[in-house]
């Protein structure tokens, strides 16, 4: 189960109540794990970490870096309950509000809640194109979903953001092509012993934390299983190219394919989307159980490496 | 004008600094409360993220062992 805490902060009881409940569920101490932390008097201080803030002449990289320090310094929320809630559709503005917040709360996060974090943490630099990737995953008959925050400076693609595994989060702005950066995450997918899946590319967020505009989250959807690696290689060169070319909705014309926002799933273009499973009803965060194949790997009783 | 309005308002006057007070005591607790449950959280994060290692780290040495 994936658990939001809805209610804003202080986290109201029946949240509270719930993550603990499901932290005496999941660990082999059971409720003793609670027990020793509700109530202590001896829990260590946990100071807040300070936003990064940069002389005018740091260069962008070393700005990076810092962003991601200061995202690492908040730490992966293992405890089973998000504490920010997210709603993808929000204008930027609310999003970016909630970024502010999630500053002076100061919590442990997710991936989505560092995508946003990172955004709102690199608005000002302005020669720093910031578009989402997510990323849909199978391991041992489940799939899993991350995001990361693609970042793109001076033709230099990176990516900021979380993960469980180091190597699905923070990426420096050094891979001469989108392509190449997504290859990197998917050997890094491959060394946990996920299969890529799916790759949504979104577009440019804008710069302007007061912006009304939504995050278009998912501009292309790549799926692995349909586009050979050539194919694959050339959407993902596609949407750098509109990237680059700054197309908007309805500003510019787009890169000559018939349809571009629907799934890419085979060379042939133009065809309806079948492949379009990711819908609504199947947005469920990490981890979520679909009926087991055949394929099941060995693992350490049920445990799932998520990333 | 009403001889009684006058002291009506002398009468709300009071009050105002102590729903001033009332709301600033709220917010201490509310603060207070925030602070103590960002220490749990942070210990409890601890706890799971030591967890999530072990149990990866096993699962990484069954795999190299069943690789061998």
């Amino acid at each position: 189960p994936f658990f939001v805490n809805r209610g804003g902060l202080p986290v109201d009881e029946p949240t509270w109540e719930r993550m603990w409940r499901h932290v005496g569920r999941i660990h082999p101490e059971g409720d003793r794990v609670a027990q020793r932390i509700r109530g202590a008097a001896d829990l260590p201080k946990i100071p807040i970490p300070s936003v990064p803030v940069f002389q005018p002449s740091t260069p962008i990289p070393e700005r990076l870096e810092a962003v991601q320090r200061y995202i690492r310094e908040l730490q992966y929320n293992h405890t089973g309950t998000q504490f920010f809630e997210i709603k993808k559709s929000r204008p930027l503005t609310g999003l970016m509000d909630l970024a502010k917040e999630m500053t002076k709360e100061a919590l442990p996060i997710k991936c989505l809640e560092a995508v946003i974090l990172g955004i709102y943490l690199t608005n000002n630099m302005t020669t720093l194109d910031r578009f989402p990737i997510s990323f849909k995953s199978h391991f041992s008959g489940n799939y899993f979903r991350h995001i990361v925050l693609g970042v793109n400076f001076g033709g230099r693609y990176g990516a900021l953001g979380i993960s469980r595994r180091e190597e699905l989060m923070y990426k420096a702005p050094v891979f001469r092509t989108l392509s190449e950066l997504i290859f990197d995450f998917e050997e890094a997918y491959r060394r946990c012993w996920h299969t890529l899946k799916k790759v949504k590319l979104g577009h440019c967020v804008s710069h302007d934390p007061h912006s009304v505009e939504q995050i278009e989250w998912k501009r292309s959807i790549l799926d692995l299983d349909k586009l050979s690696r050539e194919d694959f290689r050339k959407e993902l060169e596609r949407h750098a190219r509109d990237m680059r070319l700054k197309i908007g909705k309805g500003t510019g014309p787009p890169s000559p394919t018939k349809d571009r926002k629907k799934d890419v799933s085979s060379p042939q273009r133009g065809q309806a989307s079948p492949h379009r499973r990711n819908s609504r009803g199947d947005r469920r965060p990490s981890g979520e159980k679909k009926p087991a194949d055949s394929k099941a790997m060995p693992d350490l009783n049920g445990y799932q490496i998520r990333v | 004008m009403d001889p009684g309005a006058g002291a009506r308002k002398e009468r709300q006057k009071p009050r105002e600094p102590a729903a001033r007070l009332e709301k600033a005591k709220q917010r201490s607790a509310q603060q207070e409360l925030k602070q103590r449950q960002r220490a749990e959280i942070y210990a409890l994060n601890r706890v799971m993220t030591e967890l999530e290692q072990q149990q990866f780290d096993s699962f990484c040495k069954q795999m190299q062992a069943s690789g061998e």
